[in-house]
C-alpha cells in the first residue's frame, strides 16, 4: 500500500510538473511577438528510482532555462551601432548637401557665373554706369551667396548640436530605465522573461546611439558602458552624459572660430575622441570634422571662407591696382568687397560689396606700360577662366573649387546612403540569426505542446490504473460478511 | 545605352547578386546553400563578359547599371563578412566551451561530424 500511494503521488507530482511547463509554453506562444521576447524552456529533473527503497521515480520541475544568446544579442547591438551611424550621416550630409546648388541655377554657382558675365560685358563698354551698376548689383549676390550658404551651413552646425543634446537625453533616459529594471532584479525578478525583454529591447535602442557593451553581473543586474570604458549603468546607478563645447585655444590659427561639440562623461571626462560609432559618434563627426571642413575651427579656414577670401581680394586687389580715370592726377580704384579680416572662418559670412563704393568708383583703367582703358574689367572678367596661378585656388577656378566642394559632400552622401542600405541589410541579417536562435518558434511550441498532452494523458491513464489498484486492494483486504 | 546582350548579363548578374543578399538575410543552412548556388551564378555571368568590361565602362548608358551591380556586390560582400564573423565569433565561444583552450592560448579547434545536404 505505502508503494501504492507513493506512485500515485509521482504521477500527480508529474501532473503538476506538467501543468507548469505548459505555463511557459503558454507563454512563449503568448509573446511570440514581443521585441526582444526569448522563448524560455521548462526543463525537468528525474527523480530518484528504486522501488526496492520506495523511490518511485517521476520528475520534478528543474528551472527555467532561457534561449538567450548573449552573443547573438552583441551582434545585433554591434550592428544597430553602425545602423544608427550610417542614418545619422544621412541625415546630416543631406542637409549639408542642400546648401550647394550644382545646378548653375542658383547660389554661389549661378552669382559666380552672373558676375563673370557683368565683368567681361563692363568690360566691352567701361564707361557705361549700367554696366558698372549691373557689376555692383552681382558682386551684391555674390556676398548675399556667401552670406547664405555660410548662414546655413552654420544653422546645420547649430542642429546638430541640439540633435547632440536630444541623442544624450535619450541615452540619460534608457541609462535611467536599465538602472530601474537592476533595481527589481536586485528585488528579486531575476528570472522575469518579460523583464528581460524589456532590459534587451533598451540594450537595442541605445546600441542606436552609441557603441555599448553589456554585461551581465553575478547577481543577476546588468552593468552598461558606453566605449568599452565609460559606465552609463551600474547596478541601480545610472550614469548622465552630457554635452559641452570646447573653444579653440588662445594660441591657435583662429581662435575666434566656432567652438567644437564634445561629450562629457557623468565625472565632466571628455569622451569625445573615444565616441566614434553610432548617432553620437557621427554628430561628432558632423559637427568637430564635416562642418569645419566648409566653415573652418580653430586650426583652418574653411574652404567657404578660403573661397570666400581669395576671391574678393583678388577681385579688390586687381581694382585697387587699376584706375578710375587717368587724370591727371590718376585716380585709383577703391576695393568692391569687405569682410572681416580678422577671423578667418567668418569671411564667407561677413562677405558684402563695400558700403560707399559708387558705380563709377569701379576701376577699369589699367595703369600699365601700357595703359589700358578696360584693362581691369577685362583681367576680372577673366577669372572665370584663369591663366595664372594666382587666380586660382589650388589649381582650379573659384567656379572649379566650389564644384568641388559641392562634389564632395556629394560623395560623402553617396558613400553614406550605399552605407546605410547595407547596414539595414546586415541589422535584419543579425535580427534573423537571433531570432533563430532565440525567437519563438510556434512549431517548436505546437511540439512540445504535443509531448506534453501525450505526457499528460500517459500519466491521467497511470494514476486511473493506480486508483482502481488500490481499490482493488482495499476490496481483497476488506472481510466479506 | 549598352548592347542588348550586355544589358541583360549585367541586369541577370545583378539579380543573382540580390538574390543572394536576400537568402544572407535570413542565414539557415538551406538559405547558406542557396545562396552559394546564386553567387556562382552570378559569377559566371560576370565572367562571361569580363572581355567586354572596358566597352561597358566606356558606356554612359551603363554606368548606372554597373554602379547598381557594384552597390549589390559590395552589399553581398559586407553580409558574407558579418556572417562569417558572426560564426568565426560563435566557434570561438563553442571552442572554449567544449574543449577550453590550446597551449597558445587560443580557443581549442571544434571537432564537428559533417554535415549532408540531400537534393532531390
Amino acid at each position: 500500500m505505502p508503494s501504492l500511494t507513493a506512485t500515485m503521488m509521482t504521477a500527480s507530482n508529474a501532473l503538476d510538473a506538467i501543468n507548469q511547463a505548459l505555463d511557459v509554453v503558454q507563454n512563449n506562444v503568448a509573446n511570440a511577438s514581443t521585441p526582444d521576447y526569448a522563448a524560455q524552456t521548462q526543463s525537468f529533473d528525474a527523480m530518484q528510482f528504486d522501488p526496492a527503497q520506495g523511490f518511485t521515480g517521476g520528475v520534478a520541475l528543474a528551472q527555467i532555462v532561457s534561449s538567450r544568446d548573449e552573443y547573438a544579442e552583441q551582434t545585433v547591438q554591434q550592428q544597430t551601432t553602425l545602423l544608427g551611424q550610417a542614418q545619422q550621416d544621412v541625415t546630416s550630409l543631406t542637409a549639408i548637401q542642400s546648401q550647394f546648388d550644382v545646378t548653375g541655377s542658383s547660389g554661389i554657382s549661378a552669382a559666380f557665373n552672373n558676375l563673370f558675365s557683368a565683368f567681361s560685358a563692363w568690360g566691352q563698354t567701361p564707361a557705361s554706369t549700367v554696366a558698372q551698376q549691373d557689376v555692383i548689383e552681382q558682386a551684391n549676390n555674390v556676398a548675399s551667396a556667401f552670406q547664405q550658404t555660410a548662414a546655413g551651413l552654420a544653422a546645420v552646425a547649430q542642429s546638430t548640436g541640439q540633435q547632440l543634446q536630444d541623442t544624450v537625453t535619450n541615452v540619460n533616459q534608457l541609462a535611467t530605465q536599465l538602472a530601474g529594471y537592476n533595481q527589481e532584479i536586485m528585488s528579486g525578478d531575476q528570472d522575469d522573461a518579460g523583464l528581460d525583454a524589456q532590459i534587451h529591447s533598451a540594450f537595442d535602442q541605445l546600441s542606436n546611439d552609441g557603441g555599448i557593451s553589456a554585461t551581465q553581473q553575478s547577481d543577476g543586474t546588468w552593468t552598461v558602458l558606453l566605449n568599452g570604458q565609460t559606465p552609463l549603468v551600474l547596478g541601480s546607478q545610472a550614469f548622465a552624459l552630457s554635452t559641452g563645447t570646447v573653444s579653440p585655444s588662445p594660441t591657435s590659427a583662429n581662435p575666434n572660430a566656432p567652438p567644437h561639440l564634445s561629450l562629457l562623461a557623468y565625472d565632466g571626462t571628455d569622451i569625445t575622441a573615444d565616441t566614434t560609432s553610432g548617432q553620437l559618434g557621427s554628430l561628432l563627426n558632423t559637427a568637430n570634422t564635416v562642418l569645419p571642413n566648409y566653415l573652418g575651427d580653430g586650426n583652418q579656414a574653411g574652404s567657404l571662407n578660403i573661397l570666400a577670401q581669395s576671391f574678393a581680394s583678388n577681385v579688390n586687389s586687381l581694382l585697387t591696382n587699376g584706375n578710375q580715370s587717368d587724370g591727371p592726377p590718376p585716380v585709383a580704384g577703391v576695393p568692391l568687397f569687405t569682410y572681416d579680416t580678422t577671423n578667418a572662418t567668418d569671411v564667407a559670412q561677413s562677405l558684402q560689396v563695400s558700403s560707399t563704393i559708387t558705380p563709377n568708383q569701379l576701376a577699369a583703367i589699367s595703369p600699365g606700360p601700357p595703359e589700358v582703358s578696360n584693362g581691369v574689367a577685362l583681367a576680372l572678367s577673366q577669372l572665370a577662366n584663369p591663366t595664372s596661378a594666382s587666380d586660382e585656388i589650388n589649381g582650379l577656378s573659384y567656379t572649379q573649387y566650389y564644384a568641388g566642394m559641392a562634389a564632395n559632400v556629394g560623395t560623402l552622401l553617396d558613400n553614406a546612403n550605399a552605407s546605410l542600405s547595407t547596414q539595414q541589410s546586415a541589422v535584419a541579417q543579425a535580427q534573423n540569426v537571433r531570432q533563430q536562435i532565440s525567437g519563438v518558434s510556434l512549431d517548436t511550441e505546437a511540439t512540445i505542446l504535443i509531448q506534453f498532452q501525450q505526457a499528460y494523458e500517459a500519466n491521467s491513464k497511470l494514476i486511473s490504473v493506480l486508483d482502481q489498484l488500490t481499490e482493488d486492494t482495499m476490496n481483497m483486504l476488506t472481510p466479506t460478511s | 545605352m549598352p548592347a542588348a546582350p550586355v544589358a541583360e548579363r549585367l541586369v541577370a548578374a545583378q539579380w543573382e547578386v540580390k538574390r543572394a543578399c536576400n537568402l544572407l538575410i535570413a542565414p539557415t543552412p538551406e538559405a547558406l546553400d542557396n545562396c552559394q548556388d546564386a553567387l556562382t551564378r552570378a559569377v559566371s555571368a560576370l565572367t562571361e563578359f569580363r572581355s567586354q568590361c572596358l566597352e561597358v565602362l566606356a558606356d554612359p548608358g551603363a554606368r548606372p547599371m554597373v554602379d547598381a551591380l557594384r552597390a549589390e556586390i559590395l552589399r553581398a560582400g559586407r553580409l558574407l563578412q558579418n556572417l562569417a564573423g558572426f560564426y568565426r565569433g560563435w566557434e570561438r565561444i563553442l571552442g572554449t566551451m567544449s574543449a577550453g583552450y590550446t597551449a597558445g592560448g587560443d580557443p581549442a579547434p571544434v571537432a564537428r561530424i559533417g554535415r549532408f545536404c540531400c537534393r532531390g
